[in-house]
């Protein structure tokens, strides 16, 4: 049984992986954003602990350990994204490509600074996610 | 529709408020939980216009009010987030003061203000 | 050196009274000066200060002794502080109070607004708690102050009140513009009483005159300013300056009468009987401040000329001998009539220049105060015939406690020496002296300024003729029959003395002070129950906000129409069916969440109410919202599982199925959690029976996605139109793992 979820486990974490980039990327034009692609991610991290524990997984999974830069990242990201625009005296969340402004496109993904937002926010719940189970996932009690 | 709205949300919190009411903290984290969950759908339950999904909407058929669902989207994460600190604070107290029910840590935290209050301050600086 | 620089608050403060003096008096002789400034526009309020006549007689009272007074502090304080063993550092923490006192004494003569009137209230009464407990170390001067602070600060709120009611009532809190209304009315009436209680509560009047013995625990120059001409005079203004809405209706004046009646018996009685040299000097002060009253009581222009003439004698002459008192303590170390004696050899100046004080309050010729004698007689003269021999016993009666006073100071054997003491400590008694015997002489600008406050309190000119007439009319004969009741009191003393010590004694055991100890001793009662009643037990806070909430539903549901306002909504077959179905899942899941008896089973039965309503949303044509549902309630059961899986196992094993409670806890909290979900369901139906009439931004969003490059509306809106919710949103979750790391690892977040 053990065998099974673990097999299950390490086979579908780089699915879940590419599953979450559609999520995101097509999140403008059919269901999904950041946030759900984010949890899938962390759902498939979280298996992983649970097939593995906590030591087994993260010796698998060495740059889980970077979950909280990631987490950094996606929120500065999400920031700048939101924020950037002021300097150039237009108000917050002002996207590019402005209305009526055809976006580039690179085969058939937009290039669209909101996409960017998403991305910012993908990371971000990802990081917090794993850094989340991390923390409950512990083995031994903290000091009280 | 909203009698049915109505009175689902009306269970959902009933039973989270009975859950407040209880000594053991994880079903107070439910509860609270549960009345997050009754908010969300009223919030849903509100929406002014229900149809198809907002995606690709077709300008003659009715489509679902999308603010409300991105409210009700923002309130799940944050829902998650609050119960996952919540949980965590039980986590903390089960262990400081070795009991899950609220009237055993009452009573520790009681004892202690006894403690200090006796050490401490001096009743009659009140009045004369 | 370092002594010179800690003097410099000292002298500052004597500059500044000195320049608000000058200014006062310039004002005054132009006419008087106004400011007004809008401070809350909306609310009708205003700052703005006027200096008319009634302001002017305070401005110049509380300037003018303050002068002098601080002079005097200047060099006693030091040695006060030398002698209670302080560092002289401490001046600095005295002087910025007293200017502040006095500057918020005179914002307080010229305010013309209800609630900035009240707001300078609340500050006299912070800074009068900082100076009366300036010797911190002492508990009776901290128990004074707080008796102070109390009993003035609480009864203030009478006067906000008052300005509410009179708000609601004429909608503005102008005092110019509330006077020049007439008319009555019960609110008027309620407004005019509070507004007394709150200026009788800070001149110290019965029955919530027994913080003012008290607070004589404050240093002399303290006492000296704020006792006998500020603090206490602030409340006569308030009934100077609202005394046209007072006058409407009789009973309130009748009141006032009453209760200065009470204060002169009260505080002379007391005066006669009290040994230490302040305490009588406070008495004093209760029982004059009682003339004042009596006289706002009566009314009329007579009574309104003579009350702000005796109060600004009063304050000359209480300052200075209460100065008087703090020269002889600090000079003989002690402070009791009955330990002191035969001092006029040693300091003869002081003794002269107090005497001359002491005749004042007698109201003896040749001082300013034979003059408000005769203003305050002939003012009784007006009144009914039992006002006249009230009057008479009156002045014999200040006469008498005046006369044992300064006579237990200065004449009979000499029981202790008198060590010599700074110049500074007996010249501003000798010059309050010298300007109280040049207003025997000179009594005309005095009058003047007197007349000038009773026109703003009477509200048409009052013309006062203060002088000498040496022939038999009534207020010469009554002041006559004053002076020999009070000399046969002091001559014969036996008389009253026993009756006087039991009317204290009494006072004491069944005073309002006693009531006022008790209700300070059943508050913080009542603060101890609240706390282990309420505070401490969670539920019932919880319960306490459902119940009463459920109630306040309910009664909202009785009182309003229902007909038609509840709509049970059209259940379109298909996908409605379906939801309804779900909705039923949803409904059963969650009361077996209430029922469950071991964590596991509460886990899995959330996270069936957490699937249900994610497919419920599904069917109600919100996919994304479904996606996150799904997602974030498996996580959420995940967490679950891990929280309840980290519990210490001894906990665990106890804690999983709890030992049933008493059933009538639980059927108490069915109650509850049922009284809540009803009201929430019948606020919930209504509400949805109602939906808005206009569009909202719906549709809005809707037209404008395209324009910006989406299909999905919902994600557009979360990572375009509403980002910054978004923004937030993921901000919470990053501040939630901080919290979880910092309580589970002291903040290392990996």
């Amino acid at each position: 049984m053990t065998i099974a979820v673990r097999a299950v486990a390490r086979l579908l974490l780089a699915p879940s992986l590419v599953v979450a980039v559609a999520i995101m990327v097509k999140g403008y034009s059919d269901v999904g954003d950041g946030f759900s692609a984010g949890v899938l991610v962390a759902l498939a991290v979280s298996l992983q602990y649970v097939a593995y524990g906590r030591r087994g997984a993260e010796a698998a999974l060495p740059f889980l350990a970077l979950a909280p830069l990631v987490a950094g990242t996606g929120l500065l990201l999400a920031l700048a994204v939101g924020f950037f625009p002021l300097l150039g005296g237009k108000p917050i969340f002002t996207h590019w490509p402005g209305p009526g402004v055809h976006p580039t496109r690179i085969g058939t993904l937009e290039m669209l600074t909101a996409v960017v937002f998403d991305i910012g926010v993908f990371l971000l719940v990802v990081g917090v996610l794993v850094i989340l189970v991390h923390q409950l996932a512990d083995d031994e009690p903290p000091a009280p | 529709m909203n009698l049915v709205f109505a009175l689902a949300a009306a269970v959902l919190f009933g039973a989270g408020a009975y859950l407040l009411l209880k000594r053991d903290l994880v079903r107070v984290v439910v509860g609270a939980s549960l009345i997050s969950q009754s908010a969300i759908l009223t919030l849903l339950a509100s929406a002014l216009t229900r149809g198809q999904a907002p995606i690709h909407p077709l300008h003659d058929a009715p489509v679902s009010d999308p603010v409300v669902q991105s409210l009700a989207l923002t309130a799940l994460v944050i829902g998650l987030a609050v119960t996952a600190l919540l949980l965590v604070v039980v986590d903390r107290v089960s262990h400081a003061y070795h009991t899950l029910t609220q009237d055993d840590v009452a009573a520790s935290e009681a004892a202690r203000d006894a403690v200090l209050e006796r050490i401490g301050a001096d009743p009659e600086a009140l009045t004369e | 050196m370092s002594a010179s620089w800690h003097h410099a608050p000292a002298w500052t403060a004597v500059a500044a009274a000195g320049t608000a003096f000058i200014a006062s008096l310039a004002s005054w002789s132009r006419g008087g000066t106004a400011i007004d400034i809008p401070w809350a526009p909306t609310l009708g309020l205003r700052l703005s200060f006027t200096l008319d006549g009634l302001g002017a007689l305070y401005c110049l009272l509380a300037s003018g002794i303050g002068v002098v007074v601080f002079g005097y502090g200047a060099c006693y304080l030091p040695l006060h502080l030398e002698h209670e063993r302080e560092s002289p550092g401490a001046q600095w923490r005295f002087w910025p109070w007293m200017a502040l006192f006095m500057a918020a004494m005179m914002g307080l003569a010229l305010a013309q607004d209800l609630v900035l009137l009240f707001v300078l209230f609340d500050v006299t009464a912070v800074c009068s708690y900082f100076l009366i407990g300036f010797d911190r170390d002492r508990r009776e001067a901290r128990v004074a102050a707080l008796m102070a602070l109390v009993v003035t600060g609480v009864s203030a709120v009478a006067v906000l009140i008052a300005a509410v009611l009179l708000y609601t009532e004429r909608g503005t809190t102008s005092i110019p513009a509330l006077l020049a209304h007439s008319g009555g009315g019960t609110t008027m009436t309620v407004a005019a009483v509070l507004l007394a209680v709150g200026a009788l509560a800070k001149s110290a009047q019965v029955p919530l005159h027994f913080w003012l013995p008290r607070a004589m625990a404050a240093p002399t120059p303290v006492s000296a300013y704020l006792h006998s001409a500020a603090m206490v005079a602030a409340g006569v203004l308030v009934v100077g300056r609202v005394h046209p809405l007072l006058a409407r209706s009789q009973a309130v004046l009748d009141g006032l009468l009453a209760v200065g009646l009470a204060s002169i018996l009260v505080g002379g009685a007391l005066a006669l009987a009290k040994d230490e040299l302040k305490q009588v000097l406070a008495h004093s002060t209760i029982s004059q401040y009682g003339y004042v009253l009596v006289l706002y009581g009566i009314g009329g222009p007579a009574g309104a000329g003579a009350a702000a003439f005796y109060v600004m004698t009063h304050g000359i002459a209480k300052s200075a001998l209460f100065m008087t008192a703090g020269t002889v303590t600090m000079a003989t170390g002690e402070d009791r009539l009955s330990r002191v004696g035969g001092l006029r050899k040693e300091m003869p100046l002081l003794a002269t220049a107090s005497g001359v004080a002491a005749a004042t309050l007698a109201a003896l010729p040749l001082t300013l105060g034979f003059f408000k004698d005769e203003l305050f007689f002939k003012a009784a003269l007006e009144a009914a015939w039992p006002m006249r021999l009230a009057a008479v016993g009156a002045a014999a009666l200040t006469f008498a406690y005046i006369g044992r006073f300064w006579m237990g100071l200065f004449l009979g054997t000499r029981r202790v020496t008198a060590h010599p003491v700074p110049r500074l400590l007996v010249v501003p008694i000798a010059v309050l002296a010298a300007v109280a015997l040049l207003g025997g002489v000179f009594v005309e600008p005095f009058a003047r300024v007197a007349a000038d406050a009773a026109r703003v309190t009477h509200g048409s000119v009052v013309v006062l003729a203060p002088a000498y007439h040496l022939d038999a009319r009534p207020e010469n004969i009554m002041a006559v029959a004053a002076w020999a009741l009070g000399g046969l009191a002091l001559v014969v003393p036996r008389v009253w003395r026993s009756t006087v010590r039991t009317l204290a004694t009494v006072g004491d055991r069944l005073g309002p002070r006693r009531g006022y100890t008790a209700a300070l001793t059943a508050v913080d009662h009542l603060s101890g129950v609240l706390h282990r009643l309420e505070v401490r037990d969670l539920r019932n806070s919880v319960a306490a906000v459902l119940v009463p909430g459920g109630v306040l539903a309910a009664l909202g549901f009785a009182a309003t129409p229902t007909a038609g306002a509840y709509e049970i909504g059209r259940i379109a077959p298909g996908d409605d069916l379906m939801v309804v179905a779900l909705l039923a899942l949803v409904v059963i899941a969650a009361l077996a969440v209430a029922a469950a008896r071991a964590h596991l089973h509460l886990v899995l039965a959330v996270s069936v109410v957490g699937f249900a309503l994610a497919a419920v949303y599904a069917f109600l044509g919100a996919p994304d919202v479904a996606l996150v549902a799904v997602v974030v309630d498996t996580v959420t059961s995940l967490v679950f599982v891990a929280a309840i899986a980290r519990l210490p196992r001894d906990v665990l094993d106890r804690g999983g199925a709890p030992p049933a409670p008493p059933s009538g806890r639980r059927w108490r909290d069915v109650l509850v959690g049922a009284i809540g979900g009803l009201a929430l369901f019948g606020a919930i139906w209504g509400f949805l029976s109602r939906p808005s009439l206009d569009q909202g931004i719906a549709a809005e969003h809707i037209r404008l996605a395209p324009q910006a490059h989406g299909q999905a509306v919902v994600t557009v809106i979360l990572a375009d139109f509403r980002g910054l919710d978004t923004l937030a949103e993921i901000t919470v979750l990053a501040v939630a793992v901080v919290g979880v790391a910092t309580l589970l690892r002291r903040g290392r977040l990996w």
